[in-house]
């Protein structure tokens, strides 16, 4: 039985439309669902990550600075967000009595989103490792079709390997 | 920590309460939520933020009862989801057995909301609200808690939190 602090449940990565493209469970802990339902998951999650973004907190700014325009006319003259210094993300840690869900987004829009018990720590190395196996093993791939369904041998191997050595 | 903004959802998905706070303590001067709204969309005047004001609160139960549902798919029936941030903000959730929905959105930083969360519930929304014999039962068509003393208890509940 391995420490509960280093669980990794499951791990899913959903393409830039929102397509499921790879699903494992590596530990067991959560309920397994049919694969028509984590395509319907992946999907959720899609649009709820697009939708938390949106509902970001917009800070009005003082009175005293209305002239300020904004050159790109993109964003919405009078309001700050909270941290102004990083741009508004969608969800990246979600925690419930059971588990904890870890989102990261590319830069392309690739989400990789891993499933772990709520006490496993350095949760972002782990991620780093899975985005550079990523890298290494299925976007190096030349059979591989960008956002098509990653069937990578050594992608599952490694990564596997990699998952089972931590434990 | 800093406070953002608060929702309670009935179980008929209507949004029965929200509350807004500016950044700063000094600037809250309105007492409810329609007092505030419109001083709030004020200086950036456009009806971008009018709508946004409006709808957010349908955004924030889409959102939650999405994420309770995925949960408890993948969790079981009797997981719950506590909590969620974004690299500007954190969103803190509680579901009452009766699927009362508190949603509180406060900065990255804060610890965990639910337990505060939990004593909004018992000690505000049940004494004022609940135990009010002339606030109705339901709020069909989004009528919403009008009360002062919860109003009023709410803000003063906040403000502790903010400055502790």
């Amino acid at each position: 039985m391995p420490s509960s602090t280093r669980t990794v449940f499951s791990l899913i990565i959903i393409n830039k439309a929102g397509g499921l493209i790879y699903q494992r469970e590596y530990q067991a802990g959560l309920r397994s669902l049919s694969t028509n339902d984590y395509l319907v998951l992946a999907g959720t999650f899609h649009g709820v990550h697009a939708i938390t973004r949106s509902i970001t907190p917009k800070l009005p700014l003082a009175q005293t600075s209305p002239a300020i325009t904004s050159p790109g006319g993109n964003a919405p003259v009078g309001f700050t967000y909270p941290n102004p210094g990083v741009p508004a993300s969608g969800l990246e840690h979600l925690e419930t009595e059971k588990f904890r869900l870890t989102c990261f987004q590319t830069l392309t829009g690739t989400k990789f989103l891993l499933f772990t018990d709520p006490m496993t720590g350095n949760v972002d190395t782990i991620m780093n490792k899975i985005y550079e196996l990523y890298a290494d093993y299925v976007m190096k791939n030349p059979f591989y079709q960008l956002e098509m369904p990653v069937r990578c041998e050594a992608f599952d191997r490694h990564l596997g390997a990699w998952l089972r050595g931590r434990t | 920590m800093t406070v953002y903004s608060f929702y309670i959802f009935d179980r008929h998905a209507e949004c029965i309460y929200k509350r807004r706070w500016l950044p700063r303590p000094a600037s809250i001067v309105g007492k409810s939520s329609r007092n505030e709204s419109p001083a709030q969309s004020g200086p950036a005047g456009t009806g971008q933020t009018m709508r946004a004001t409006d709808d957010d609160s349908k955004l924030v139960f889409g959102t939650v009862f999405s994420l309770r549902n995925m949960v408890r798919k993948l969790g079981g029936d009797e997981d719950n989801f506590v909590s969620f941030n974004t690299s500007q903000y954190k969103l803190h959730y509680y579901e009452t057995p009766t699927n009362i929905k508190f949603v509180m959105l406060t900065d990255t930083k804060s610890p965990s909301m639910r337990i505060a969360l939990q004593q909004i519930y018992i000690n505000l929304y049940v004494e004022y609200v609940v135990k009010n014999p002339l606030s109705p039962a339901e709020h069909p068509g989004g009528v919403g808690v009008n009360n002062e003393l919860f109003e009023e208890s709410l803000e003063q509940f906040v403000q502790t939190r903010v400055l502790s």
